[in-house]
């Protein structure tokens, strides 16, 4: 059922709910920043860094400050843009609600291409992420391929299904590798469910590279997307061609996709919960949803990767588990009780 | 006979005919007792802990469970293994038709991996389970006597049992004095982490005897909670052990990557030279006698090397 353009549930309190977004940043910022596995580093070191009293600060809190924390946070509100976007935008082009971007299986070609350096070590010449990469790129060219995308008739329905059935493939023989090692099985198993534990600023610098841009041209992209929601023929006849839209959506959501699974793993949830939280509260203008998505799946996984240092603390839990944790209840909830699903 | 002094007469042999038969091959395990013959001569085992416990009283398994990896097992206990003995297949899934075709008359298994197979194993031959993965050094040993049991070599696995303490005793000895108030620490490093061994696991365990106290709190939960611990380099920081072992598994390993950084920089352990580097699978795979001996001979030349100043 296509989601009508229409007011959500705080559309004549826009301010209000943007000021609920800012505040939800901030938040996740501070939590994420002030929680880790040295106890000296903490609201105190980050307050004095804001302040302008850095040099206050000892040498080593000061460089956990900066050389982890910050990346890692940066890491954490970039991929939390990353996904959001690229879920909004396969929402919109296969007209399917329940589209993030795992359905495409990319997440899981990027998991195999993983599996496969760390299983032949030196095989393939590549490092690990450039593995990641290539299994990402790969399953997302399978899924166009079934789509039909390179025969010029992109078709969502066969988009899905092709994604779904490449996924299934890909994540059967990440799990068979499972059986394969015991520290393989130990160095995966964490990855698969999402983990930006090792950060630095050199993971977080090209990831910022591709929200800056990925995030442009899905504003740019944001009135076609409007224009998919009335449906097919409305949308030639409005003209926007709904193959171009798709084809150019597909382009944007997996290399957004693509690049944040290499990065830190599939994270499932995200994609897949942001845009609708966004549709309730604002609406179903793309231009609009497309800043809201970004700052909600910010605040989301900044949030989510705070929790995941404290849940079971000193151990920490996979930040993609918790941003489940966190999505799922919700996603009932609304569910149940909004309209914009129906 | 009356028929009252039959009956005691026959519940009388009843009673030293079981008796006997307890002495001859029941064996208490982790998950209850299990008859085994007395004398098994094929023994298939499924961790590395028991190859050492029948290599040390010069028995060969006819299968053993080496992850497809013969080369982890040849190095250390090669020389008593020979070359007629199977793979079963990895520790964590053993191939039980593999397992099966040996036509085993006694299976040794790990009770984290292997309490889930139980039953299959216990149809194709008595199989004993003992907590190889999650029990720490003094679990090993007492782990061996129960081996020494269950293969029909009580005494000389007493013998061999005996030799093993008092040589540990000796390097506990030549060690424990010059690691007072020195806080050690083994840990494993693969591509993606560093896993700490805690004071409950094997290597932690062993460290404790030999002297080193330990800067990790206990943790709850499963085996990979308990004893091998996942650590961020923040985690490790803030830990700051004084001597650090590792053992890497792959090269370049998580350790490597955090070369250059402040925080590792800044670690006493890194500060004073005192990082150094072991091979992991005999420490941290093989958890046996013979593997304690080696485990041992390591610490020493580590513990000399810097009281040499070298």
């Amino acid at each position: 059922m296509p989601a009508a353009v229409k007011r959500g549930a705080l559309g004549s309190g826009r301010p209000v709910a943007a000021a609920f977004i800012f505040f939800a940043l901030v938040c996740g910022a501070a939590l994420s920043l002030a929680t880790g596995g040295r106890s000296d580093v903490g609201l105190g070191t980050l307050w004095a860094l804001i302040a302008g009293q850095g040099d206050e600060i000892a040498r080593l809190p000061m460089a956990t400050m900066l050389d982890l924390r910050l990346p890692r946070a940066a890491v954490a509100a970039l991929l939390g843009v990353n996904l959001s976007l690229a879920g909004l935008i396969l929402q919109a082009v296969t007209r399917n609600p329940l589209a993030s971007p795992g359905i495409l299986g990319i997440n899981q070609g990027a998991a195999l291409g993983l599996v496969a350096a760390l299983a032949f070590p030196g095989a393939a010449g590549l490092a690990l992420d450039g593995m990641a990469i290539a299994g990402a790129l790969g399953a997302g060219a399978v899924t166009f391929a079934i789509a039909g995308g390179f025969s010029g008739r992109i078709d969502p329905v066969r988009m899905v299904l092709g994604g779904v059935a490449v996924g299934a493939f890909a994540y059967g023989a990440v799990r068979f590798a499972y059986t394969l090692e015991d520290e393989l099985a130990r160095s995966i198993v964490r990855w698969t469910v999402g983990d930006i534990g090792d950060m630095r600023w050199s993971d977080a610098r090209p990831l910022a590279l591709w929200s800056l841009g990925g995030g442009v041209m899905t504003f740019l992209l944001a009135h076609r997307l409007n224009m998919m929601s009335l449906g097919e023929v409305a949308s030639r006849g409005l003209g926007a061609d709904p193959r171009w839209t798709l084809l150019l959506g597909a382009v944007v959501a997996t290399a957004l996709a693509g690049v944040s699974v290499t990065v830190a793993g599939p994270i499932a949830f995200v994609g897949l919960v942001v845009p609708h939280v966004a549709r309730a509260l604002f609406g179903g203008d793309h231009r609009v949803l497309v800043p809201v998505s970004a700052g909600l799946g910010a605040a989301l996984m900044l949030c989510a990767d705070g929790l995941s240092k404290l849940l079971a603390a000193p151990a920490e839990v996979p930040v993609g588990l918790v941003a489940a944790l966190i999505g799922a209840p919700y996603f009932l909830y609304l569910t149940m009780f909004s309209e914009a699903l129906e | 006979m009356t028929p009252t002094r039959r009956t005691t007469l026959a519940a009388m042999v009843a009673a030293l005919v079981m008796g006997t038969t307890a002495l001859a091959g029941e064996i208490t395990h982790d998950l209850g007792t299990t008859d085994v013959p007395d004398a098994p001569e094929r023994v298939v085992v499924l961790e590395f802990s028991f190859i050492d416990a029948l290599v040390s009283v010069g028995m060969a398994p006819v299968g053993i469970a080496d992850d497809n990896k013969a080369e982890r097992v040849m190095e250390v206990y090669g020389n008593v293994l020979g070359e007629d003995w199977t793979s079963v297949g990895t520790r964590k899934t053993p191939s039980l038709e593999v397992i099966a075709s040996l036509q085993p008359d006694l299976i040794i298994a790990d009770t984290t991996r292997h309490t889930d197979a139980y039953d299959t194993l216990s149809q194709i031959a008595p199989t004993i389970v003992l907590d190889s993965l999650g029990g720490d050094y003094h679990d090993s040993v007492a782990q061996m006597a129960v081996i020494g049991e269950a293969i029909g070599k009580p005494d000389a696995m007493t013998a061999r049992i005996a030799d093993h303490k008092t040589l540990m005793a000796d390097y506990v000895a030549q060690i424990a004095p010059k690691v007072k108030d020195v806080a050690g620490q083994f840990g494993v490093t693969n591509a993606t982490g560093l896993y700490l061994h805690s004071p409950t696991s094997y290597n932690g365990s062993l460290l404790e005897m030999f002297g080193f106290s330990s800067n990790m709190t206990p943790g709850e939960g499963g085996v990979y909670e308990t004893n091998y611990v996942q650590t961020t380099l923040e985690q490790l920081s803030e830990l700051d052990p004084d001597l650090l072992i590792l053992g890497e598994y792959t090269d370049p390993s998580a350790t490597d990557n955090w070369a250059g950084e402040p925080l590792w920089q800044a670690l006493s352990a890194v500060k004073s030279g005192e990082v150094h580097y072991v091979t992991a699978n005999n420490w941290s795979r093989l958890r046996g006698m013979v593997a304690a001996e080696l485990t041992a001979a390591d610490l020493l030349k580590i513990v000399d090397r810097d009281a040499s100043g070298s």
